[in-house]
């Protein structure tokens, strides 16, 4: 990632990476790190990562991005190289400085990839400037 | 780009260093400054840096034309290098968005070097946070694909410069530690200088982690050429009622 998250998240997904297997279930030890450092976001996050709700687009360029079907049946953008999701809750905490650095979304994004597991889906170098475009137009 | 920008303002002073094949550019970098302070020579000279020799092209996206040329550093401006910079005018912020969500399109080479000149300018024209945050971020995903589509071992450095105001109102204090969370590494420029009848510009730049925070003064001669020295760290010199502490302190 270009932006580098806490020394403490960091360790904790590497080390769940190590200890995962495909689409196995993540020890309970791990479970109660992430509810230790992301509160109810780590349940949320762990429930869309269950539900399949991770999409990785890609393009024949290699530029990806990453779209949650979040619960109320959004689809919200994340984007792959650096914290942005098009979420209401992460412009919220990004505002407050103070606040978490992750929404559901973004954290759910990053434990696909721990698990290596969510969904793929290939789409052409237009239709992928397409969808980053679309975020700047998404209604408030 | 904190490397990058790092081995430009050591150049000004010691002997060219053996870091000449360093392929890492560094994190993205934001360089601050009132206006006047010198953000687009040094972007300038960041651009001509890295457009040497065996390196790859540099894209420089400004909202309007350069003028003039901005001098070089010490060295003549090398047309070999010149003919590497690859200059676009987004006149717009929605031209801006447009030009990130489609660099994975461009055709040719991908650049070692993404530099953006008044990043404030397209803030204002949507200070919504989210859009701010947005545009951000497309800024590190589109120097991300390039490094991507560069291969291994190289990235393509990012460069960023903002406009401060001597009052900052609200909005840009939101706007500028919105932007500290994704640029690792700051330069600031400011008009100071080491000592009294003396003038400039301190360069403070702070790398991110990557080391100790560096200054260096920056001075114009007549004409026109940017010199760079360290800033003189010994506080012999008392500063005359000047900005006092100013000598170095890290």
């Amino acid at each position: 990632m270009a932006v580098v998250l806490p020394a403490v998240v960091e360790e904790l997904l590497s080390e769940m990476a190590a200890a995962v297997q495909e689409s196995a279930r993540i020890p309970d030890e791990y479970l109660l790190s992430l509810k230790f450092l992301f509160g109810s976001s780590a349940t949320q996050a762990l429930d869309l990562v269950d539900r399949q709700s991770i999409t990785l687009i890609a393009s024949p360029s290699g530029r990806r991005v990453y779209q949650v079907l979040g619960s109320s049946g959004k689809t919200y953008t994340c984007l792959a190289s650096c914290h942005y999701c098009s979420c209401p809750a992460f412009a919220f905490k990004v505002l407050r400085k103070s606040d978490s650095i992750l929404c559901k979304h973004l954290l759910a994004v990053y434990l696909s990839q721990v698990m290596r597991t969510c969904q793929q889906l290939s789409v052409s170098d237009k239709q992928l400037t397409d969808i980053l475009l679309m975020e700047k137009k998404q209604e408030p | 780009m904190a490397e990058t920008l790092k081995r430009v303002l050591s150049r000004g002073g010691a002997a060219w260093s053996r870091e000449e094949n360093t392929p890492a550019a560094g994190p993205p970098l934001l360089l601050l400054g009132a206006p006047g302070s010198g953000k687009t020579t040094m972007l300038f000279a960041a651009a001509l840096e890295a457009a040497g020799e065996g390196q790859g092209p540099v894209l420089f996206l400004t909202r309007r034309p350069l003028q003039s040329l901005p001098r070089g550093t010490g060295t003549a401006l090398d047309p070999m290098r010149l003919q590497k910079i690859r200059f676009q005018y987004p006149p717009s912020t929605r031209e801006l968005f447009w030009l990130l969500c489609s660099a994975h399109e461009a055709p040719g080479p991908a650049p070692s070097l993404l530099l953006l000149d008044g990043l404030e300018e397209y803030l204002a024209e949507d200070p919504e946070p989210q859009k701010a945050a947005y545009l951000t971020a497309l800024l590190l995903d589109t120097a991300a694909h390039f490094s991507h589509r560069l291969g291994l071992g190289r990235d393509c450095g990012l460069m960023v410069a903002l406009q401060t105001q001597e009052e900052a109102d609200s909005g840009d204090i939101l706007h500028l530690a919105l932007l500290q969370r994704y640029f690792p590494a700051q330069c600031w420029l400011q008009p100071d200088a080491p000592g009294p009848g003396e003038h400039g510009l301190r360069a403070c730049l702070e790398p991110g982690g990557l080391g100790p925070r560096t200054e260096w003064w920056v001075t114009f001669r007549s004409d026109g050429e940017m010199m760079i020295a360290p800033w003189p760290t010994q506080a012999g010199d008392p500063s005359s009622g000047k900005r006092s502490s100013s000598a170095g302190q890290p």
